[in-house]
């Protein structure tokens, strides 16, 4: 609780200080707005790399924002642990700050969720975030979670004319409960660290950074009826699971989840006339422990995780503005699980490993193309397109007993938007997207030790189906800005969107509508 | 200044390392899984019992659901192939028919870890006339109540004449074991022959003042509280009425309990006594047997480190013997000594209404039925819903009076 009392007093202190030192230190700029926000981040090739010290040389002015938005999500198509209904309210505040030479730039974010009718995820506050040992149960029940993100990033004015420092720092906290017996309250938190160095020379600029990430995750599972022991699965990956009970005397014990990342970044950008380009690399890894019961530790499994990537941006300003972005990154992961023995000596009484190895593996490919352009280069855009390709290829494998699954699809969107200029410098922006999925292979074949388990039948082959199916999505948004302070500095503005989703064979579908309040200074 | 920047970039990297090194290190030489092969061999104690012909050998790996299940010829050793590294219970089995006794032939050896290629397992095998009295049907995990409680005294033990010959239950023993349920962390007892004792929490007693025969097919039912727990200020949802149970643990009136017409057992040993014999409904491991002297409270014993008091009972004494537990997954949680129960029995949950009993090997000719007695309660014993008392045609002996 105390946490939560420091980020948000964090977070109100950042929003303090973004929003009253745009204010002063803006000097005669333009107002910003939305489409002038998204193009600048468009426009600044290392804002989106993990190397802070490359702010310096975006040459990005100030600007900053407050957002107010509630979410609605429904639908049945979807996969089990998402909610049937779920709902967001969220706030958010950014900003960026030229500041003796350099640029500091921060976020801070909170959102607080509600999930309705959900499935099989007892203990996880996000399940999709590539751990595999984790528990499940067969009750529906409701989930609810909020959580914290403060990200900062500050770069040094050029030292002997050459040299960038920076250095980059994320800090997200999340709790979590799930609603029904068995229920879990969870709490998870990162910190991450980017030390960086960028390097001129010329029109050349090189760029290294290192990453270092924390990450702790602890969930208790509870009953709220003692006098009813509810049957939970502990999956280990592709379905395969091991039973447990929550309540009573050999109640599932506490989990923690505890991971460290290291890596690394090279980036080397280059400007010739209106062209520039950034090329960038990295190599990341990451090894998270999972043990059971903490006083009496027994270690679950591990995960180890490779992280490769390759980027390139390519943008050309003159009158118009383009992007080109391809990136190609590989994730291999290993789940690595281990056969312990008690020590029951009375002293002693620990779980001593004498076996260790790589039960499972997750290998994903992603390739993307993405094309956008900006008609108008200046400070805001008077409309724009763009179209995207994404292949994403998921291939993994539970050595023995042999199970596999492999998801193969391919992504096509295609987006516009445009904004009108109304009178008394307002504006409306109105934006539609649409994005095909196709589903190119995909498959489940489980040899595990039992296939007529709910974990198989109710899990698991509706979720390989969910990801298996074509889908096309059609969203469109519609926001209105207008100025609301007599120098023109700062802006309000109003957003609705709406995104809705449809398999392209059989039943069901899912809507997204968002409602937005923000304000730019 | 540049100093102070080296400095800082030398700390900033060394702490880094720091953090991350040991859990990097840990697992950076672990391969991926390979199957391994397992040698097994019998060592055969068969006393004056005849040699099998072979055996049934059956590797359990509980943890990942995982069996194996092949057969070993009269050489005595079998190599196993594809086995999963993990901890095994390898259990050998054989039946035998000569001279007109059927003699079990039985041996494990429990949570071993098979981590090794060809690791040789010895499995000591021993050899026994099929039991007298078996343990029959246990109704342990209670009942739900019309309003959702849990409800626990209509808990019973039949125990049934297995054999051909009459048997006598005159100051025969019931005995639950420390630990009461099923757990990792095993008690260490004292002395060099600690294995040669299992360790009773509590025991309960037959009367010695009467002969209490039990002919061929005939049951006894020990009921916790021997009253028809169907009765509305008792649970209308009990699956029994047990008000001819032979006997009962009784041990005062209260507003709920009252002295029924089953016969009073002896409260034998029973360190710190409470109103009813309530046994853990998550299942507790029980043994009957014969006391070969008088069982005196005072000679109680205490786990290594701690101060409950409990009751040696030596193995040999032992007529028969059934572990329960809580679910199927704690079966490697075992506390019985493998010569007495290779297994373990379970009906899967709590207040279920459900009991475990043996299984039917074979049924005479005058409707008697023999029940499987292979000293392994994972395979003797199955779930029946509801439970039912002398069930396939047990009979109950001439003495009882108000059956």
């Amino acid at each position: 609780m105390r946490k939560v009392k420091y980020i948000y007093w964090a977070g109100a202190l950042i929003m303090t200080l973004i929003t009253t030192n745009s204010a002063v230190a803006q000097e005669a700029a333009k107002q910003n707005s939305p489409a002038s926000i998204e193009l600048l981040k468009a426009k600044s090739l290392w804002f989106n790399t993990n190397n802070a010290a490359g702010l310096t040389l975006d040459k990005m002015h100030d600007y900053s924002d407050l957002n107010f938005q509630y979410k609605i999500k429904s639908g049945d198509f979807k996969k089990s642990h998402d909610g049937e209904k779920e709902s967001t309210l969220g706030v958010s505040t950014e900003g960026g700050l030229k500041l003796s030479g350099g640029y500091v730039w921060g976020k801070f974010s909170y959102n607080n969720e509600t999930l309705r009718n959900t499935l099989y995820n007892t203990t996880m506050i996000n399940p999709e975030r590539g751990m595999p040992f984790y528990t499940v149960d067969k009750n529906m029940s409701d989930w609810k979670r909020q959580n914290y993100k403060l990200e900062m990033k500050v770069a040094s004015k050029p030292l002997w004319d050459k040299y960038i420092v920076g250095i980059q720092g994320e800090y997200v906290t999340s709790t979590g409960a799930k609603q029904v017996d068995p229920r879990s309250v969870g709490y998870f938190y990162t910190i991450t660290v980017k030390p960086g160095i960028a390097a001129m020379f010329g029109k050349h600029s090189v760029g290294v950074n290192m990453v270092y990430q924390n990450l702790v995750e602890e969930t208790r599972t509870t009953n709220s009826n003692g006098q009813l022991s509810q049957d939970v699965y502990v999956v280990k990956g592709l379905g395969n699971f091991y039973s447990a009970v929550v309540g009573g005397l050999q109640s599932l014990g506490q989990f923690v989840y505890s991971g460290n990342k290291i890596g690394g970044d090279i980036q080397y950008s280059y400007g010739i006339s209106d062209i520039n380009f950034i090329l960038s690399g990295n190599y990341h890894l990451r090894v998270e422990d999972v043990i059971s019961s903490p006083t009496k530790p027994k270690k679950e499994g591990t995960i180890k995780e490779e992280m490769m990537s390759a980027n390139l941006t390519v943008t050309k300003s003159c009158d118009n503005f383009h992007r080109l972005d391809l990136s190609y990154s590989v994730n291999n992961s290993s789940g690595i699980e281990y056969v312990q023995v008690l020590d029951n000596t009375y002293e002693v009484q620990r779980w001593v490993d004498v076996y260790s190895s790589v039960r499972s593996t997750y290998n994903q490919i992603d390739m993307v193309a993405k094309y956008d352009f900006f008609r108008g280069a200046a400070h805001e855009y008077k409309w724009k397109a763009g179209l995207f390709a994404n292949y994403r290829d998921n291939d993994d494998l539970y050595i023995l007993p042999k199970s596999k699954m492999r998801v193969e699809n391919l992504f096509f969107g295609i987006n516009a938007k445009t904004n009108i200029p109304l009178k008394l410098a307002n504006r409306l922006i109105l934006g539609a997207d649409f994005i095909y999925k196709n589903n190119i292979n995909g498959y489940y074949i489980y040899k595990g030790a039992d296939a007529t388990s709910p974990v198989i039948t109710q899990f698991m082959t509706p979720d390989m189906q969910y990801s298996r199916q074509d889908y096309y999505k059609i969203g469109g948004e519609v926001s209105y800005f207008t100025n609301i302070s007599r120098s023109n500095k700062s802006g309000m503005f109003v957003k609705v969107a709406a995104d809705y989703y449809k398999p392209v064979e059989g039943e069901g579908n899912r809507m997204q509508t968002t409602i937005g309040l923000g304000f730019t200074f | 200044m540049k100093n102070i920047y080296k400095i800082l970039i030398v700390a900033v990297l060394a702490l880094f390392t720091a953090a991350s090194c040991q859990q990097f290190e840990d697992v950076s030489k672990i391969g991926e899984i390979e199957s391994l092969s397992v040698v097994v061999k019998a060592n055969l104690d068969l006393g004056s019992a005849p040699a099998p012909n072979g055996f049934n050998v059956k590797l359990i790996n509980y943890a990942e659901r995982y069996e194996v299940n092949t057969t070993m010829g009269a050489n005595g050793t079998v190599t196993v192939e594809g086995i999963i590294p993990g901890i095994y219970t390898i259990t050998l089995s054989s039946e035998k028919a000569q001279d007109g006794f059927t003699y079990n032939y039985s041996g494990n050896v429990v949570n071993v870890d098979v981590v090794t290629n060809n690791k040789q397992i010895t499995v000591n095998v021993g050899a026994s006339k099929s039991g007298a009295l078996v343990l029959k049907e246990v109704y342990y995990c209670g009942s739900k109540t019309p309003t959702g409680g849990s409800y626990f005294r209509d808990q019973f033990y039949e125990i049934y004449n297995n054999s051909e010959t009459v048997q006598n239950v005159r100051g025969l023993c019931i005995a639950i074991l420390n630990p009461l349920t099923a757990t990792a962390n095993l008690p260490v007892w004292p002395g060099d022959d600690a294995s040669k004792f299992v360790y009773a929490s509590t025991i309960w007693q037959v009367p010695t003042d009467v002969d209490y025969p039990l002919n061929p097919g005939e049951s006894i039912i020990i009921a916790q509280m021997a009253d028809d727990h169907k009765k509305s200020n008792l649970n209308p949802n009990s699956p029994v009425n047990l008000l001819s149970a032979e006997f009962e643990t009784f041990i005062n009136t209260t507003s709920l309990i009252q002295n029924n017409p089953a016969i009073n057992m002896v409260m034998a040993f029973w360190p710190s006594p409470t109103p009813q014999w309530l046994t853990t409904v998550f299942g507790g491991a029980f043994v009957i047997y014969y006391p070969s002297v008088a069982i005196n409270p005072a000679n109680f014993i205490s786990p290594v480190g701690s101060t409950s008091k409990n009751y040696k009972i030596p193995i040999d004494e032992v007529v028969d013997a059934l572990e329960l537990v809580g679910n199927a997954n704690q079966v490697q949680l075992k506390r019985m000594p493998a010569v007495l129960d290779a297994g373990a029995a379970t009906v899967g949950g709590t207040y279920l209404s459900v009991s475990v009993g043996r299984k039917v090997k074979e049924t005479k000719t005058d409707g008697r039925v023999i029940l499987y007695d292979t000293n392994n309660s994972s395979e003797d014993f199955e779930v029946l819903n509801p439970p039912v008392i002398r069930r396939y045609g047990a009979k109950a002996p001439s003495w009882n009076t108000w059956k």
